[in-house]
């Protein structure tokens, strides 16, 4: 798509990629933290880890599988975070455990195997080596998330709002906040050969808070996140792959970086972005 | 008196509602009508299953067994329905000093259910808002963030939300628990309007200061059912619901 500004082609692949994969996690970075599910949210983002790399030992299609796993998370946590009875604390810490132990079992037999190389973008993601298809399916991704949002804008707020005072005004709470996880898991599913599943999570979250040290308007954290979050992919993008650096844990750094940054220029000198 | 009037907005009967994962129900075989119009006031001890009853009519909480109709709709399975034409102040809210939306926004928000997916406030949403902010005498507050407001003025702003959504009947738990004197009294004027105004008024309190100098429909509940249900004099009511909420009292 960037052809025209970026002659080559892998470089172009790349930087598309990344930027369309940063701006869908961006924005549904900023419903995850304010909605108060990041928890929910990194167990999600894990599972489809563990998914992808039972998935790859199979050989299943990755996607799916992560799509699946990451699935069955949601439906499994999902009336648990309704209820707000979020004291599922040790569930949670067990499945990202567990999910962590799955998904590296099988990328280090998968290596002793002499599958190594498919296995580590797994963990590390992989911008060298994509389909033209594969990009079109991000970009469509982004939209998809995009469209989600403004069409659901409404009922969107009033879940960050208070979940139970938008349930008794009439909205039909649970479709939107069932298909809001069935997007995450998709996007989640989609990015991860791209970031990897060690890093996937430093996009959902880092982009919102980087962006709440410096405002709490939804609008401006809904329109600023994804531009932030493009910036830096794409500028990861860019030198990892002209300096042959790994671009997702380089892109991974930057961002961790400008959130501290963030955080000493932020007026207001806060680091704490989950709470609703 | 017309058969249309006779027509009950809520009509509980029998009803059994348990919260989910517990087994034994809160409520326990219920039955209860309440006209268009109606002022009630709902009494009883801690734990008696009044927030319970009042998710039970707009749905919030599932009733296990009994018929429950309001508005005319069957509560069981139409319970989002119920919900756009029933308003209800909840009893406890915390809001994040710093969350993002403004008075005018969370009162918009109480439309939001009877407008549906895809649509915007319309010119008639703006007007059924600003009458509601006007009505509760929050004008002056109407941009500030709702985090940063005192506890009484955000209970207003919820009461606004609620009447903003031009409901028929509204549901109130509680809502003075942090109103000062003067503001119950002016609270308490407007249900009164709301109700003269034909919506029907299910108030849940323990403030028996403030009601309306007329005869009053009492509803008492003890252990997850009504014990006492009778209209009497506003200045009975603290000795009734006192009398009917007593260990071993004799029921109505
Ligand atoms: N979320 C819940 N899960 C399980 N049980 C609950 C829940 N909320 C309330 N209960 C139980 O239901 C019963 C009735 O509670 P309810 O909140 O309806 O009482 P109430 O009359 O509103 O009391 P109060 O005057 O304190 O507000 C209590 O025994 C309580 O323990
Ligand atoms: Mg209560």
């Amino acid at each position: 798509m960037l052809e025209f500004i970026i002659p080559n082609n892998i470089l172009c692949h790349a930087v598309e990629a990344m930027l369309f994969v940063s701006v869908a996690t961006a924005v549904l970075g900023v419903i995850i933290t304010r909605i108060g599910i990041s928890s929910v949210g990194f167990t999600m983002a894990h599972a489809a880890f563990a998914g992808a790399a039972i998935g790859m030992f199979l050989a299943l299609p990755v996607t799916i599988a992560a799509i699946a796993a990451s699935l069955a998370v949601a439906l499994l946590l999902g009336p648990l975070s309704e209820k707000a009875k979020l004291s599922v604390d040790a569930t949670l810490g067990v499945l990202f455990s567990l999910s962590m132990a799955v998904a590296i079992f099988f990328i280090s037999y998968m290596q002793t195997l002499g599958q190594g190389f498919h296995a580590s973008s797994l963990l590390y993601g992989d911008v060298i080596s994509l389909y033209r298809e594969e990009v079109y399916s991000l970009a469509l991704l982004a939209v998809i998330v995009i469209v989600f949002v403004i069409l659901f804008y409404k009922e969107i707020t009033a879940l960050i709002f208070h979940r139970k005072i938008a349930e008794s005004t009439g909205i039909r709470v649970k479709p939107v906040y069932y298909g809001m996880l069935f997007i995450i898991a998709v996007s989640i599913a989609l990015s991860l050969t791209i970031i990897g599943g060690l890093l996937l999570y430093v996009w959902l979250v880092t982009p919102a808070a980087i962006v709440y040290q410096f405002s709490y308007n939804l609008r401006h954290m809904f329109f600023l996140a994804p531009v932030v979050a493009g910036v830096i992919s794409v500028g990861g993008a860019f030198t990892g792959v002209t300096c042959s650096l790994p671009v997702a844990p380089l892109t991974a750094v930057v961002f961790g970086v400008v959130f501290l940054v963030a955080v000493l220029f932020s007026p207001k000198r806060r680091i704490s972005n989950s709470k609703n | 008196m017309q058969p249309e009037a006779k027509k009950p907005l809520i009509s509980l009967s029998g009803i059994y509602t348990a919260y989910e994962g517990d087994h034994a129900p809160v409520i326990r075989g219920l039955s209860l009508e309440i006209h268009k119009g109606e002022f009630i006031m709902v009494g009883g001890p801690n734990g008696a299953g009044k927030t319970t009853l009042l998710e039970s009519i707009n749905g919030l909480l599932k009733i296990t067994h009994g018929h429950a109709t309001v508005c005319g709709l069957d509560v069981r399975n139409k319970g989002h329905e119920v919900r756009k034409r029933v308003g209800y102040v909840i009893q406890n809210f915390t809001f994040d000093p710093l969350t993002p939306f403004s008075v005018k926004e969370v009162v918009m928000m109480g439309r939001y259910g009877k407008m549906g997916f895809f649509r915007r406030p319309s010119a008639e949403d703006q007007q059924a808002v600003e009458r509601a902010i006007g009505m509760m005498g929050i004008k002056e507050l109407e941009d500030r963030p709702i985090g940063i407001l005192s506890g009484g003025q955000q209970q207003k702003v919820l009461i606004a939300q609620n009447i903003a959504r031009d409901p028929e009947i509204m549901l109130l738990d509680e809502p003075f628990s942090n109103l000062d004197f003067l503001s119950r009294e002016f609270v308490m004027d407007i249900l009164e309007k709301l109700a003269e105004s034909g919506i029907a008024i299910v108030l849940v309190s323990h403030a028996f200061d403030d009601l309306p100098d007329r005869d009053i429909r009492l509803v008492v509940m003890k252990d997850g059912d009504i014990c006492f249900d009778r209209t009497c004099p506003s200045e009975h009511v603290e000795a009734t619901v006192r009398e009917a909420s007593t260990p071993g009292a004799i029921h109505a």
